[in-house]
């Protein structure tokens, strides 16, 4: 554990998370055109900055390792894995897969996911396709990590990185916490890049908790100064470089019945769930809150 | 006595000792200036990045405040190496240091490889070559070894009275060169020297380094031009291990390269009807690897158990192993696979006065410790490690350091003002008031002396 407090260089495992939902980056594009802007920030420029930045990460030192997890409406994948073994039909092929720069590959797994991502949704019928599905990746991205740390020695520097354009998805509350609180535990930062219009809470306290970065650009079309100032800089540096401190965190929670944020809430006494309105029983663990007696004496209000 | 660590790292100290306009060309080669900045103290790096896309000076005021104050000498010795091997610039226009820019060579190279990601140097021979190059374990082997091979003829003089086989000519050159063996007086064969020992007792990447540094040394000698050698040597360390690449497409020059480092087990090269072509090992991997600045490389499996008893078990199978274990171990008896041995205070103090250090043997033995033995802390036992700093303090219990003594004073009162004035200045050692006697430091001698005619001279007056 001590080791992981004190890294010794700078060799990182960088796991990004990139909003690939193409439905947030659709409307982002067509809103750009119905506006005759020629300057619009769409995928394409976004996937540019993050290209560059994924070589930056390998220019920094040989041994850094990239994975990119893709997030979309509703479903994750893993879109690169500098450590990736290509499984190939014949030698041929692997050798041609080989040749392919990082560049190439995710660009390719990326037009596989979104074409994926249009037939499942297709399937699943209406499910709210704004938000991305952040808690997924964040899961993904968490449990790649304990097996690259259970791996073999010298591991390197694992933190993860949110590229995150759609707004916060309510329903994934609870999960996403869990997620937060197990990369906390296992000393994991949490780096945040929002692109999209709206602050992300969710990442605010992410990082917050984590001890990462939080940054929403305010030119978006400047993405790269951004990571590469900011966010490429490693665990070792960053013990001696200025950077961008945590302004206001919104630390709301959601409440668990209806997924609302709210200011002030109901929480129950025995397992800490956040209820909008008062309850008689408590629907996560089925504690009784005594109707006959004073059900203030079970029920406390919570102040934010 | 040469720095374990520091070895590695000070092949980038020889390309900074590079006169400018050479070093300017050598950024021309993309892998160059990869393999440059990857060397660089991690908060140089950052720098780089973020200078990469700014065509314009930078004064030096605002890099600062990118450091944090309590880190402002991590920060200077950041820019600092920058400025030694010219990858910052100086752009101020009336004072020196005031403004920096990014190497422009440099610049454009980097921004390039950041477009397209990089890739390999030379193409690869195409895939109808791939039936005949040996598979990755092969390779691996064949590596170890031609290393261990080398090795073994430095380890060869420590022991028997000449070299038990007569060795490689280059190679016993480089030795000498790198002041590893004693350069042969008449018949009498080259003998390892201190150095040579402590050599056998770093790992590999340093010890590789270390000879390349010695081959790029005598570049010129031998009618090379050495910024042309760095970047080729760079430039192996990016390509493809286990991949052929063809020999005939390149210069004499680096065909001679070639050659000589195969002979390190750094490449292997194979021959077919028409064509020659060589494949880079996992050696070649650590030319552009393990430069950079306290990233450790994963090393082999370690093979040495240590019992409190300073019983040492190696379970290897490598006469290297065994030989450089013998530096410092007693060795009892020999098993296919396992030597035994145990640490004892002859065995010890033999390898001291070999020059070999405590802490060298103690890293050493911990680098190569068993997976068993490595998952428990501490990996050497403390008895061992205690025992064997205890035996290293036994031999320098007497300390020298060279003086001056002055006696026959004219009076009393200028004995007493020179001692005064010695114990003042912290040159004083010794003082014998009774005979008028005292010794002071030999580095302070000057001034002493100068105290001492201040002194007499105004009674000669």
């Amino acid at each position: 554990m001590m080791d992981a407090l004190t890294p010794k260089d700078d060799i990182s495992q960088v796991v990004i998370l990139l909003d690939a939902n193409p439905y947030f980056w659709g409307e982002k594009s067509s809103r750009g055109a119905n506006r005759a802007e020629t300057t619009s920030f769409t995928f394409d420029r976004f996937m540019e900055h993050v290209l560059l930045f994924i070589n930056s990460i390998f220019l920094l030192n040989q041994a850094n390792r990239v994975v990119v997890i893709g997030t979309g409406a509703t479903s994750c994948a893993y879109l690169y894995d500098s450590q990736g073994i290509e499984v190939a039909a014949n030698a041929r092929s692997a050798r041609a897969v080989k040749k392919q720069s990082a560049v190439e590959k995710i660009t390719q797994k990326l037009e596989d996911f979104v074409a994926k991502e249009a037939v499942c949704d297709l399937n699943q019928g209406m499910e709210d396709t704004r938000y991305s599905l952040l808690s997924g990746s964040l899961s993904m991205a968490l449990c790649y990590i304990q097996k690259v740390l259970r791996g073999p020695p010298p591991h390197p520097r694992p933190r993860i990185l949110c590229l995150q354009g759609s707004p916060d998805a309510p329903p994934q509350y609870i999960a996403v916490m869990n997620a937060i609180f197990s990369a906390q535990r296992s000393l994991v930062p949490i780096d945040a890049c929002v692109v999209g219009d709206q602050t992300s809470a969710f990442l605010q306290q992410a990082t917050h908790i984590t001890g990462g970065i939080y940054q929403k650009p305010a030119t978006p079309e400047g993405l790269y100064e951004y990571l590469a100032m900011v966010f490429a800089t490693d665990l070792y540096s960053r013990k001696f470089l200025q950077l961008p401190g945590a302004s206001a965190v919104d630390f709301r929670a959601s409440c668990f019945c209806h997924k609302k944020s709210i200011d002030m809430g109901f929480v129950c006494s025995v397992c800490l769930s956040i209820f909008c309105k008062g309850q008689r029983t408590c629907t996560t663990c089925n504690a009784n809150f005594a109707p006959n007696k004073s059900s203030a004496a079970a029920q406390k209000p919570k102040a934010s | 006595m040469p720095n374990v660590r520091v070895v590695s790292r000070n092949f980038m100290e020889m390309v900074a000792a590079l006169p400018a306009a050479k070093l300017d060309d050598l950024y021309e080669s993309p892998w160059t200036c990869q393999a440059v900045v990857r060397s660089l103290p991690p908060l140089a790096k950052q720098y780089v990045l973020r200078l990469l896309f700014v065509e314009a000076a930078v004064s030096s005021k605002s890099m600062q405040d990118w450091a944090l104050t309590d880190a402002l000498n991590k920060h200077r010795v950041a820019i600092d190496k920058l400025e030694q091997l010219r990858v910052l610039i100086d752009a101020s226009e009336r004072k020196k240091g005031d403004s920096y820019k990014l190497n422009p060579k440099l610049q454009k190279q980097l921004q390039e490889v950041l477009r397209t990601g990089g890739g390999v140097p030379r193409e690869a021979l195409p895939a109808s070559f791939a039936a005949r190059v040996p598979s990755l374990a092969d390779l691996d082997n064949y590596a170890t070894k031609q290393w261990e091979a080398v090795l073994l003829q430095l380890v060869s003089t420590a022991f028997t009275e000449g070299p038990s086989t007569p060795m490689n000519n280059s190679l016993a050159q480089t030795f000498q060169r790198a002041g590893l063996i004693t350069a042969p007086k008449g018949k009498e064969p080259p003998k390892i020297t201190d150095a040579g020992f402590q050599f056998l007792l770093m790992d590999t990447n340093a010890q590789l380094w270390q000879i390349v540094r010695e081959y790029v040394a005598s570049a010129e000698d031998r009618a090379m031009d050495s910024a042309d050698l760095i970047n080729f040597l760079l430039e192996l360390g990016f390509l493809n291990v286990g991949e052929p690449y063809n020999l005939n497409s390149l210069s004499p020059m680096q065909q001679n390269v070639i050659k000589e480092l195969a002979a390190l087990g750094v490449l292997q090269i194979q021959a077919g009807t028409k064509d020659r072509w060589f494949i880079p090992t996992k050696l070649a991997t650590n030319l552009s690897a393990s430069i950079s600045e306290g990233s450790t490389a994963p090393s082999g499996e370690g093979c040495v158990i240590i019992e409190t008893n300073f019983r040492v078990y190696a379970y290897t199978t490598s006469k290297l192993q065994a030989e450089i274990l013998r530096l410092f171990v007693r060795l009892e008896y020999q098993l296919p696979n396992l030597v035994v041995g145990s640490l004892t205070k002859e065995s010890v103090s033999t390898a001291f006065s070999s020059g070999i250090t405590s802490d060298q043997m103690i890293t050493f033995l911990t680098k190569h410790a068993h997976p068993h033995a490595a998952s428990k802390t501490p990996v050497v036992p403390e008895t061992v490690t205690d025992q064997i700093r205890l035996w290293e303090n036994d031999r320098n219990r007497v300390e020298t350091t060279p003086s001056y003594m002055y006696k026959d004073f004219p009076t009393e009162e200028t004995y007493e003002a020179v001692v005064n004035y010695a114990r003042d200045i912290g040159a004083l050692l010794w003082d014998d008031p009774a005979g008028q006697r005292l010794i002071g430091r030999a580095e302070r001698h000057e001034d002493m002396r100068n105290f001492i005619r201040r002194q007499s001279a105004p009674q000669r007056r």
